[in-house]
């Protein structure tokens, strides 16, 4: 299983990040100073390094504005990839299973059209890296109040 | 008939009154102990017990949701005045004896389909009628804001494609009922999102939906009000368009049914009857869904091919419901019989009564004719819509389902369909005699400062945040848009919108005009008039863009509190009496309508009800969209005329909410003054005597002029004492300025056509009040009492538009 | 006389195609709206036309990012077959998600290198928006450009958009530049007067307010604003065309037709 994580590069707006930002101004909560938006996707099934690799570059990734980092899970909590996101913490929201997600849907037909005709699972996620020294509480309280609906999403706090 | 690991029996046979009311409920089948005994009679006569399949069929079938029993139902009537007089009147149908009879009594040549397929259906030109439908998802909405309210519209998207043989979508109209969005946060009740999330979500899930189905959202309107607070109302409407030759469904015995589109999971299931419980805190959370708007797309790609290549004989979609519902709507008069195991799933482990019941989204269900088997399944696999076949319609009256080979159901169509008992419910009316208010006296600065107010009120202010994130000229046939300006920068408010469907009929100049009134404030004290001020308002915004009163069609949705409540069903009786009052006043009749009850929810064991709501939606036809007019001011030097009398009316007015005066009148309707006045205006639109036009609704005349001038940038003069005012309930300025009278327009005419233009209102009230200047400020002058008051419009402009810049 | 035939592509999502359609036929060419399965199962029917339109939309719901699905399943399917079109000098149009999808696959700024070196991002508001822009056309600026969609114009014309992703950027600095110098940028986001705007008449955050692009030869044309959308007079927000009755969308796809007639 793969997990591969898209990032903005440096010099590029994360417009959403500061979307979210001033909603998060909104609840009332003013230690929150940066927030960074990574989509997320989980892939799982026998593709190879190589083949998420290239589903990174060539599908999930935007070539002139993205980086991205693929990570085999087993290897998920040993390996830390983006050192400047080390500060921040991490708020991780996807729907729940038997939810639909469009998304999913769609990654699995265009893996197919890259050529990779193997039998794959997905799961997408978004995250967001949160700067600012918060509680757990407020963490909370900007996952359930904003980001996530816990009726139909489920979110972690890293 | 026995119990497997898939389909339990269920003991019914022997149960006391008690027993079943408590199956009914832990069951969540919301069925009535009048109903569950209708139920065991019937199994008593086929000497078995039911199993779980068809209890739920049963269930979804006679739910609120699919049946509107509270509605056709009996209701016993008690009107009370103050002085305690009563009149009594019972309604056998409430709904055959108000709005349908409205509509069978106009008996309009023009309305090809009502009240009996999945949206009405009106003449369009030779050749196409056009249909329109208008939902709510309100439940969803208040738990999943996002994902309800796109499945809001997923699902009356699907009720256009299943009208007749399927119409294709043109427009969508969304109108929404919040609660206040600067609520504090702790004032919100535990467990319930608060409003401003609730709206962004609900416009982000219509946005994307809307968006990507192609069809454009051109009109809509926002009501916020505190009553809405952790229930909002979510309304969708979907217009389309359909050759009259495809308007006719025809379900023939050995005709094959097949299932088209999205996969079924566990989505929703007790949608229907959910949708009809009142919310608290620990709803059901298979009840919402979320939806795949390019499934529906496909679908809809796919299956006009299908109808236009005469592939299929029936369609119709699944909603609440589910396959129930849809199989169980065609094969009403056939009979049924599906393979339940045939029915392609998203993911394994769903009982035979889920599948069977499941409301998952975008599916369509067809009943093919056996030698078009190949044909049709090729459409649709061939852009990857998955169609499969699950049965057939028979012709024994029956519904059998099968599943694995065991017969799960047995049941007469006859029974599923008539055998639900009419309910009896007692219905009361107090009506009170409303007072005029203390005469509201101000000063000029005084005034101002309400007119700006007036202007950054959340019911008034612009909804410009909402309308842009909407694609509302996708299909490139919005003539008359949502925002309006005489160049593309500053917007006011549209009106109504009008469609121009050329790319589906070449060569065509005839548009639909879509427009819509509600106006919930007034309901809170008088249902009736807010009712028929809601169809008055709806007909006003269509002729006020040009349309003729005599080919307007309207919709009712009715959003209602708890229907057991003698009040709450007494103020709705009230309600359906304006409709049907008003439908044959102005000679409109009512084509489709839908009715949203329980809206009702509880907070630590207290139960609220909301504001009850009346959405009226108006489609009509225009013959030339060229001779169609927008509200922004056009030329310095035209004339401004206020067409109809201004009456003291503001009981639920804008003023009196800012001013917070507990005393008014609320706006009533005078059909007779207003019809004549309808058709003249349409006359002289028509014959392009009319510059601009805008209706005069919430805040009166001055906020409808300010708007005019903001939006063309261009500023009036407007003598006050010059306004046509009742004589019985003098008015002050004020009262002039902020009155909300129904009946009136503003309308810009050049100076040459003013003779012309007069000539046509004769025997109407009107006057001239002023004209278009060639300054950038609006100017509202009375002499007698010496009042004036200026503003530029670039501070109007502001404070219209900076409330909702979410 | 030759009939002009249109090829429109469509697939899941596709809905712009019946008023693209109806713009290239007011323009007297002959339309077919054809699915991408249809065309992939026969490859060579696609040179059977004269002019091919990648219409707006929401392929595949724009899901990962806009017209990135399908531009890999046209490059990755039909890619050889586009490419030789675009090559051989037939007009080529991509309108909202079709620009998408014509610069993630590569086709534009540079069919020769077919290689994506810049894109379209989600607009600076992070929302959807749909509205009324004016554009300043090329030669406006500079001399009149190659492109042969965007000829007869005025200097200052109004169209609508309706996007949530469509902040053009070049991948760097030279390939802006290069743009520049052959007039490949046809059309920026302007205010009334020319001048440069402000939001949200500078609806995206564009770079240098690119709106839309051609390649270096002219026939391969992307542009975020939908011209298909203003072909008629009526269309337009406050009625305004020209004679009264055309919008000047309706020029950008006569010049296409008449490009295909004359040559």
């Amino acid at each position: 299983m793969f997990e591969i994580e898209i990032f903005k590069k440096k010099g590029f707006k994360n417009s959403h990040g500061e979307h979210v930002l001033s909603d998060i101004f909104e609840l009332a909560i003013k230690d929150i100073t940066k927030v960074e938006y990574s989509p997320l996707y989980l892939i799982d099934g026998d593709i190879n390094l190589s083949e998420a690799k290239m589903t990174a570059v060539e599908l999930l990734s935007d070539k002139i504005t993205e980086s991205y980092a693929v990570r085999r899970y087993s290897d998920l909590n040993s390996k830390t990839v983006n050192l400047q996101m080390l500060s921040a913490s991490v708020i991780e929201v996807c729907y729940k299973k038997g939810v639909t997600d469009t998304v999913v849907e769609s990654v699995m037909k265009a893996v197919k059209d890259l050529g990779i005709d193997k039998d794959i699972k997905v799961r997408a996620a978004r995250k967001y890296y949160l700067f600012g020294t918060v509680s757990k509480t407020v963490l909370n309280i900007i996952a359930t109040k904003l980001l996530a609906n816990t009726l139909v999403q489920e979110y972690k706090i890293k | 008939m026995k119990s497997t690991t898939n389909c339990k029996i269920i003991e019914i046979l022997n149960l006391s009154d008690e027993q079943l009311a408590e199956l009914s409920r832990k069951n969540v089948l919301s069925l009535s102990l009048a109903e569950m005994k209708a139920v065991l009679d019937y199994f008593k006569k086929l000497k078995r017990n039911p199993t779980d399949v068809e209890m739920e069929t049963i269930a979804q079938t006679w739910s609120e949701h699919c049946k509107h029993k509270t509605l056709t139902g009996i209701i016993e009537y008690t009107e009370e005045e103050e002085s305690g007089k009563k009149t009594k009147r019972t309604y056998n149908n409430l709904l055959k004896e108000t709005i349908f009879k409205a509509t069978v009594e106009l008996n309009k040549e023009w309305c090809l389909s009502v009240f009996e397929d999945n949206a009405g259906v009106i003449d369009f030109d030779s050749k196409n009628g056009v249909a329109f439908k208008v939902e709510t998802h309100n439940h969803p909405s208040a738990l999943e804001p996002y994902g309800g309210s796109a499945t809001g519209i997923g699902g009356v998207i699907r009720d256009i494609l299943g009208v007749g043989l399927g119409a294709k979508p043109l427009a969508n109209t969304d109108v929404f009922c919040f609660g206040d969005p600067n609520t504090k946060a702790s004032k919100v009740p535990e467990g319930m999102h608060h409003p401003k999330r609730i709206a962004k979500g609900v416009v982000s899930g219509v946005r994307d939906y809307g968006n990507r189905m192609g069809i454009p959202t051109v009109n809509g309107a926002v009501c916020f009000d505190e009553g809405y607070m952790a229930n909002p109302l979510v309304y969708c409407g979907t217009m389309g368009i359909i050759p009259k030759n495809k308007i006719e469904k025809k379900v023939n015995s050995g005709d094959l049914i097949l299932v088209a589109g999205g996969r079924t999971g566990r989505d929703g299931i007790h949608g229907a009857t959910f949708s009809s419980v009142e919310l608290d805190t620990e709803s059901d959370v298979s009840a919402v869904q979320i939806g795949n708007p390019i499934v529906e797309k496909k679908v809809l790609d796919t299956m006009l091919k299908a109808r236009d290549l005469n592939l299929y004989r029936a369609v119709t979609d699944c909603g609440a419901g589910g396959l129930s519902s849809a199989i169980g709507e065609l094969g009403e008069k056939t009979g049924a019989v599906v393979y339940l195991d045939k029915v392609p799933l998203k993911y394994d482990g769903l009982y035979p009564w889920e599948i069977w019941i499941s409301e998952a989204q975008e599916r369509m269900v067809f009943a093919v004719p056996p030698e078009n088997k190949k044909k049709i399944v090729e459409i649709f696999k061939k852009e990857n819509v998955e169609a499969v076949f699950v049965g057939e319609f028979t012709n024994d009256g029956k519904l059998i389902l099968v599943y694995n080979g065991d017969v799960v159901t047995s049941m007469d169509m006859s029974f599923l369909h008539g055998g639900i008992p009419k309910p009896t419910r007692p219905a009361v009316c107090k009506t009170k005699e409303e007072k005029v208010q203390k005469p509201v006296k101000m000063n000029s600065s005084e005034i101002l400062e309400v007119l700006k107010a007036s202007l950054a009120d959340l019911n008034v202010c612009s909804k410009e945040w909402i309308i842009r994130q909407y694609d509302h000229e996708v299909q490139g046939q919005t003539i008359i848009k949502p925002l309006q300006g005489n160049s593309i920068e500053v917007s006011g408010p549209g009106d109504a919108a009008v469609v121009l469907p050329y790319t589906v009929v070449k060569g065509t100049k005839k548009g639909v005009v879509l427009s819509n009134g509600l106006n919930p404030q007034y309901g809170k004290i008088n249902t009736y008039k807010m009712a028929a001020s809601a169809i008055e308002e709806s007909l006003r915004n269509a002729v006020a863009v040009g349309a003729d009163i005599e080919k307007i069609s309207v919709l009712d949705n009715f959003c209602w509190g708890d229907p057991n409540k003698p009040e709450i069903l007494g103020s709705l009786v009230r309600a359906a009496n304006a409709c049907y009052d008003m439908s044959k006043a102005f000679g409109v009749p009512f084509i489709s309508g839908k009715d949203s009850l329980n809206n009702e929810y509880s907070i630590g064991g207290k139960k609220y009800s909301i504001p009850p709501a009346l959405l009226i939606s108006a489609m009509g036809v225009i013959e030339n969209v060229a001779n169609t007019v927008t509200m922004p001011l056009k030329n310095k030097g035209n004339k401004i005329f206020v067409l109809g009398i201004t009456r003291n009316e503001f009981g639920g007015s804008v003023l009196a909410k800012i001013k917070n005066i507990k005393t008014g009148v609320v706006p009533d309707v005078y059909p007779e003054e207003s019809k004549v006045l309808m058709k003249k205006i349409y006359q002289a639109i028509n014959k392009n005597f009319v510059e601009s036009c805008h209706d005069c609704s919430e805040g009166g005349i001055a906020i409808a002029i300010s708007e005019m001038a903001f939006a063309s940038g261009k500023g009036v003069n407007i003598n006050i004492d010059a306004v046509e005012v009742e004589i019985k309930n003098p008015l002050t300025v004020a009262e002039i300025l902020f009155s909300e009278s129904n009946g009136r327009f503003i309308v810009e005419v050049k100076p040459e056509n003013e003779a012309t233009f007069m000539e046509i209102l004769n025997g109407s009230v009107f006057a001239e009040v002023g004209y278009v200047s060639d300054e950038t400020k609006i100017v509202f002058e009375s002499k007698k009492t010496k009042i004036m008051v200026q503003e530029q419009l670039e501070v109007l402009l502001n404070a219209w538009q900076n409330t909702i810049d979410w | 006389m030759k009939k002009i035939k249109v090829l429109i592509l469509r697939t899941a999502g596709t809905n712009c195609d019946y008023e693209t359609q109806a713009a290239f036929e007011l323009c007297g060419a002959v339309v077919d709206c054809v699915h991408i399965n249809t065309l992939i199962e026969r490859k060579d029917k696609i040179f059977e036309y004269d002019i091919l339109a990648f219409p707006g939309g929401f392929s595949y719901g724009d899901d990962i990012a806009s017209g990135k699905i399908l531009a890999n399943e046209v490059k990755n399917k039909l890619g050889d077959e586009v490419r030789e079109i675009a090559l051989s000098g037939k007009p080529i149009i991509g309108i909202c998600n079709g620009f998408q999808v014509l610069v993630k696959m590569g086709l534009l700024p540079d069919p020769k290198l077919f290689e994506q070196i810049s894109t379209l991002s989600y607009n600076d508001s992070d929302k959807f928006e749909c509205r009324w822009v004016y554009l300043k056309t090329e030669k406006k600026v500079k001399n009149e450009s190659s492109c042969i969609w965007t000829k007869n114009l005025p200097d200052i014309i109004s169209l609508p958009i309706a996007h949530g992703e469509g902040k053009f950027i070049p991948g760097d600095k030279k390939l802006l530049d290069i743009l520049n110098k052959n007039n490949q940028i046809v059309f920026r986001y302007s205010a009334k007067d020319g001048s440069d705007p402000g939001y949200p008449l500078a609806p995206n955050g564009s770079v240098e307010q690119i709106a839309g692009i051609c390649n270096t030869k002219g026939n391969v044309f992307g542009l975020m604003p939908h011209p298909e959308r203003y072909v008629f007079a009526l269309q337009h927000p406050a009625k305004e065309g020209f004679d009264g009755k055309y919008g000047c969308g309706r020029i950008i796809f006569q010049n296409a037709v008449n490009f295909v007639k004359w040559s």
